[in-house]
């Protein structure tokens, strides 16, 4: 067993500590302490002199444990960790001390008593240094197959976005033609596209593509593994398929809540927006006078949320109505016009225009629907009308798939109140899993309009390129070490990680957890709970820490 | 066969620009990140806290700040400025004009000596104008590149030829006065516009007050002011006389769905205003605050459950009509006068302070921006896209993503910035 | 000066990489000014520190400990804080048991833009322990006896019944148990209240055992509590196999530590 020899620098970083410290003081403290062989004060440590002293110094005196105390870790500890690997240490043999943003800076008029608590800091760091182990970043390849699921607009998107950057592509989709939801669309806002046409060309562009394979009528069966190596199984009919992928990206869409006992719904007379447009497309719309309410089945107390899509895609439909029939009249039953950004007001007004009248209603005081007329208080005008129709269309929100918390499940990821993928960071990271490897985009993660669908389907095309352009994912060196003989397979681990990143599994000395480095963050929630005490935190040990308490202790008794 | 070009051009380093710099440069692609502040951060750095989490903007933001800076396949060009673009796709040749900081950024360590020395204080521009910076100044406490940036517009010897008085305390002699404005060229294969937007100065709306009356501010000053880093110290004081406000109006729309004014909506004001009513009434539960709103814009994942909270728990009185006009009493506070939609009442409230949730509006200047990229811009002047290909500019290897795009919230942007990091991708490794 | 007055505590302190010592850091750079008692180690995560290394803490003699997260729901490994939060419920419950104020122990939540919260913090914090005085003062306990007690605390901190208590209470209170059932978040809080109390019992009665065979009678007198309670804490300690029974003097059972 080597002996240990720490060696530390103690930074002035010009006048910043070395103003309020007694610097060359610490050095010599520093030398006093157990196991330092050698110690400097530098005036700027982070400079091309200093880190070459410590270069120097490491060789010369054989230093196994490399201590500096200056300014803060969260900004310099990467570069003093290259240093030590320049010269040929393990960085994580590297221990930083704060003394300027914790010390210097924050005692400026108690010089004594701010040196007194430097030493202190130091002699923790050099315990902890002591103790400090090599660690291994090691890699594993990532297979660059990406495993779609869900050929709608998101999925095809996604998965030409990934072909064309060369990567190999599984795109599973459960029904036996690929356009999801825009196969039961006529035309979209607010250009007037035709869905279909949209969906021609999506198609012809994935089948011809040769880097894409597609797996109609298919769906996904199992998945095993972790980020850059996922087996895979789809299920084809009778057949099972089995692969492997390196990422995953879901992208199964949304289904729209059919409103069973809503304002008398029929299918016929009283029909949602999918319907109307089906009419529309076949040239079956007879209606002269019609009324569409907004809000039917959302933004109440059983489903809190605005599903954003339906206000423009009533502007839509009540546009189109009037262009085919201008005679028709058009009532639109609003609480509030869901028509923000720079396309959509154009719209609303372009849909003033033609005629459509607007009437606001309040939750408190819904429309009513009966004997052939819609009866509503409209607030503005602060009266009851009643509206003949020869059409209701109810606008109903997009809902979570029926299958995605099945999918969820097989995939180990989470979903939120209302069944929608729940993606790792609401803010900043809006297309990311919180377990690495896998992606979310379009409806399945939110109501989303078709520009929305397509730009996360690219967001979610790049965050799943990296580690497949890498080839490599690092893994994490600060994970948990488990001692088998002590871990008892109780599981509460793999409850507490929320990676994914340890789970408990039949080894031949029975149930017993296991770490998958790749998805680990090192945070060691898992470490200091565990009930039998079987788990190590790499550079984070119990052994460690307890270490800089005692020496905490020793200096103040 | 020349070898690809795997650089691309990320022009604006908000949370757009950061986001699409590291996705490109995680993929192994190159990026020159050209940002024309002294720091890198955007709008996103000024703000308090963002909706729906009520998660401190900066702390989430920082650390994709430190990864910008660090990463090996990122170049940061901070007040830099794109001034030319020839070529075509997978081959732009683009003239960068780097303006002198005069200040090192090798040696200096944002140690402060010399801006505790500055005999020279002029409005901040980062916390609205609401305090006083010295002329050599951090742009903001944590931003990166963390140095030290002389304003020439108002530094003595750089207008004068007078003091240096930075330059004799600085102990790292890290101030250059001969430092001199440079033009860089590059090659990329592809860029990415991210320059996001300025709020809309309601000054041409003299109805609503904003810089006649001292206690109506806009949005982004409401922000600066509950900042804890900000100019109060995170307290939420009248500009007029620093009492605490105590009742706040918040006027939406100011600019915005007006045929005058910006016909389009800002999508995001809702959200932000509700928010910036959350955190007021959290810094003091005596906060009562009004949203004067048209037509609320919740809907976002999780958005409409924020405003509900909002109203139930934080004291906040949404109020749908139109605000007409703002005068002040004696006392400096802002009498809001308004139409109630729903009654067709007009009225009117006494409130301490009145927050104006003015526009997003792209830069002021986009327009030269664009003819430089030759792009188009939309009739609003946001760069224009197609609704099926919506983060192409119209010049092909040329995209766009964030507010300059369309005014959008983060996550938002956050998807779009990666997006367009995939398109420009496909570009360069095709 | 008082006594009280010259007592300079000594405080250590767990803060989060991520937000709260992020946040001690803007402190520093915004040049907050904050008494030196503060001795902080750096942790990725709060919910690394393990309570047992809290009673350690205590058992070197310092005489106040802050734990230091991100605000609840922005923690940066998504979780972390939460369970921070529950086992140190669990640690001030079990300094109760031992005798000190649990005000002793701080835990708070700082976010990265809060410098001067931060200052403000440790500066309140070493105030209050300087008020509370030596670790101690508030029992009229000898150190010596203390210091077996808060051995005994961080032993119990340290048995599998806690830990799987506490490492389960989310699940148990917001999900549901094997038989359909949930929790409440009161019933449960009685239930690890009580199990702090009976584990830290029965670890200062392994304690005051040695290696000398004793009746119920004898542990009850060294440990100052009832026989009854004792004979209680003993038969589960024998189920635990902590101890065994070695036969009787008279008519009192003895009984020894066992094995492990």
């Amino acid at each position: 067993m080597n002996e240990v020899r720490v060696g530390v620098f103690v930074c002035h970083c010009g006048t910043n500590i070395g103003g309020f410290l007694d610097v060359p003081g610490l050095a010599k403290y520093a030398l006093s302490l157990p196991n330092v062989v050698f110690a400097k004060d530098n005036q700027y440590t982070c400079s091309e002199a200093g880190l070459t002293e410590i270069k120097n110094a490491i060789a010369e005196n054989k230093l196994n444990r490399v201590v500096v105390a200056s300014c803060t870790p969260r900004t310099h500890e990467p570069l003093f960790r290259s240093i030590c690997k320049d010269a040929g240490l393990n960085p994580y043999l590297f221990q930083f001390v704060n003394i300027r943003d914790q010390c210097s800076w924050v005692h400026m008029q108690e010089r004594e008593r701010a040196t007194e608590k430097a030493k202190a800091l130091i002699r923790m760091g050099v315990a902890r240094a002591v103790l400090l182990e090599p660690l291994e970043e090691t890699e594993i390849e990532v297979n660059p197959c990406a495993l779609v699921i869900g050929g709608g607009i998101a999925g095809m998107t996604c998965a030409l976005s990934l072909a064309n950057r060369g990567f190999e592509v599984k795109l599973v989709e459960k029904e036996d033609r690929l356009g999801g939801t825009l196969n039961s669309l006529y035309k979209l806002y607010p250009a007037n596209e035709e869905a279909s046409k949209l969906v021609q060309d999506k198609t012809k562009k994935v089948k011809n593509n040769p880097n894409i394979e597609v797996l109609t009528s298919s769906e996904v069966k199992e998945v095993e593994g972790f980020i850059g190596n996922y087996d895979v199984t789809v299920r084809q009919g009778e057949k099972e398929r089995l692969f492997k992928a390196g990422v995953i990206i879901v992208a199964t869409g949304a289904e729209t809540l059919k409103p069973m006992g809503m304002y008398g719904y029929d299918g016929e007379n009283v029909v949602t927006h999918m319907e109307l447009e089906r009419m529309l497309k076949e040239g079956r719309l007879n209606a002269d006078m019609v009324v569409m309410i907004q809000c039917v089945g959302s933004r109440n107390e059983k489903r809190v949320y605005c599903s954003k899509v339906c206000c423009p895609t009533a502007l839509k439909n009540a546009i189109l109505i009037k262009e085919a029939k201008p005679n028709a009249q058009v009532f639109v039953l609003y609480r509030d016009m869901v028509t923000p950004g720079t396309k959509y007001e154009d719209y609303y007004g372009k849909a003033r225009e033609t005629g459509i009248t607007f009437i606001k209603y309040s939750p408190e005081r819904k429309p009513v629907v009966e004997n052939g007329s819609v009866r509503v208080y409209d607030e503005l005008l602060g009266e009851e009308l009643v509206l003949p129709y020869d059409l209701v269309v109810l606008s109903t929100p997009m809902v979570a798939h029926r299958n995605s918390t099945d999918l969820a499940q097989k995939l180990k990821v989470p979903v939120d109140e209302n069944g929608f993928f729940l993606e790792a960071h609401v803010k900043l990271r809006p297309v990311d899993f919180a377990t690495d490897g896998i992606y979310v985009c379009g409806c399945a993660h939110w109501p989303a309009n078709i520009g929305e669908s397509i730009s996360q389907a690219y967001g979610a095309a790049s965050r799943a390129s990296i580690p497949m352009s890498v080839g490599r994912v690092k893994t994490e060196p600060l994970i948990p070490v488990i001692d088998e003989d002590e871990c008892s397979g109780c599981g509460l681990c793999e409850l507490t990680c929320p990676f994914k990143a340890i789970q408990v599994e039949e080894t031949e000395k029975g149930r017993k957890a296991k770490v998958i480095a790749a998805s680990c963050k090192g945070c060691g929630a898992c470490g200091a709970g565990c009930p039998q005490r079987a788990i190590t935190m790499r550079h984070f040990t119990d052994e460690q820490l307890v270490a800089q308490v005692i020496a905490l202790a020793e200096v103040t008794h | 066969m020349e070898e690809k070009l795997r650089a691309v051009l990320v022009i604006g380093g908000g949370i757009a620009g950061i986001q699409a710099a590291l996705d490109l440069g995680d993929m192994g692609i190159k990026v020159h990140l050209v940002e024309k502040k002294p720091s890198i951060g955007g709008r996103m750095a000024q703000l308090d806290k963002t909706f729906p989490t009520n998660d401190c903007s900066i702390c989430i933001l920082a650390p994709k700040l430190a990864d910008c800076f660090r990463h090996s396949n990122i170049t940061l060009h901070t007040l830099s400025e794109v001034k030319e673009v020839t070529g075509q796709m997978g081959d732009f040749s683009v003239k960068l004009h780097k303006y002198a900081r005069f200040v090192n950024e090798e040696k200096c360590v944002n140690c402060g000596e010399c801006a505790a020395k500055c005999p020279v204080k002029v409005p901040d521009e980062f916390d609205m104008g609401l305090r006083k910076r010295e002329v050599i100044y951090p742009y903001y406490l944590q931003g990166v590149p963390a140095v030290m940036t002389i304003d020439r517009e108002n530094c003595l010897y750089l207008t004068r030829g007078v003091c240096r008085i930075c330059e004799k305390f600085c102990t790292r002699e890290a101030i250059d006065f001969e430092q001199k404005d440079t033009d860089v060229m590059l090659n990329v294969g592809a860029i990415i516009a991210a320059t996001g937007f300025d709020p809309y100065d309601p000054s041409g709306i003299p109805q609503y007050g904003y810089k006649r009356y001292r206690n109506v501010i806009l949005s982004l000053e409401c922000e600066r002011l509950m900042c804890a880093s900000g100019p109060t110290g995170g307290h939420l004081l009248r500009p007029s006389d620093n009492k605490p406000a105590e009742k706040i109006a918040f006027v939406q729309c100011v600019g915005s769905r007006d045929f005058k004014n910006n016909r389009y909506c800002s999508s995001v004001c809702c959200m932000h205003a509700t928010k910036e009513a959350m955190l007021a009434y959290e810094h003091d539960h005596k906060v009562k605050s009004c949203i004067f709103y048209m037509d609320l814009r919740a809907a976002g994942k999780g958005f409409q459950e924020y405003v509900a909270r909002g109203e139930q728990e934080y004291n906040i009185s949404y109020i749908r009509g139109r605000v007409a006009k703002i005068t002040e009493d004696h006392d400096e506070n802002p009498i809001v006068w308004y139409e109630e939609t729903q009654s067709s009442k007009t009225n009117k409230m006494t409130a301490d302070l009145a927050v104006l949730a003015t526009s997003l509006m792209p830069r002021k200047d986009v327009k030269e921006l664009a003819k430089v990229l030759g792009v188009e811009l939309d009739e609003y002047n946001f760069f224009k896209t197609d609704p099926l290909n919506p983060l192409d500019t119209t010049r092909p290897g040329i995209f766009v993503c964030g507010c300059c795009r369309e005014p959008t919230d983060i996550p938002e942007s956050v998807a779009q910035a990666s997006g367009a990091a995939e398109r420009a991708a496909e570009t360069v490794m095709r | 000066m008082t006594f009280q007055e010259s007592f300079e505590p000594d405080i250590l302190g767990f803060l989060c990489n991520w937000c709260s010592y992020a946040s001690a850091d803007l402190a520093g750079v915004s040049r907050m000014q904050y008494p030196p008692n503060v001795k902080i180690i750096r942790v990725m995560c709060s919910a690394r520190v393990d309570p047992t290394i809290i009673l350690e803490a205590f058992i070197q003699g310092l005489n106040g400990v802050m734990v230091l997260g991100c605000h609840l729901g922005t923690c940066h490994y998504m979780t972390g804080n939460y369970y921070t939060e529950r086992r140190m419920k669990t640690t001030k419950n079990v300094l109760k048991n031992v005798g000190l104020s649990p005000k002793r122990l701080l835990v708070d939540w700082v976010s990265a833009a809060e410098g001067e919260r931060f200052a403000t913090l440790v500066k309140d914090f070493t105030e209050r322990i300087r008020k509370l005085g030596p670790l101690g003062k508030e029992t009229d306990l000898e150190p010596q006896q203390l210091r077996i007690r808060l051995v005994a605390a961080k032993e119990a901190l340290a048995q599998q019944r806690i830990r799987w208590l506490v490492g389960r209470e989310r699940e148990l209170v917001e999900d549901k148990n094997v038989f359909g059932e949930k929790v409440s978040q009161e019933e449960f809080d009685q239930l690890t209240l009580q199990t702090v109390e009976k584990e830290f019992a029965k670890r200062r009665i392994l304690l005051s055992m040695k290696e000398e065979a004793l009746s119920v009678k004898e542990i009850a007198q060294r440990v100052e509590a009832s026989p009854r309670e004792v004979l209680r804490n003993i038969v589960s300690l024998e189920r635990d196999g902590l101890v065994s029974f070695v036969g009787i003097e008279g008519n009192s059972p003895k009984y020894r530590r066992a094995g492990g």
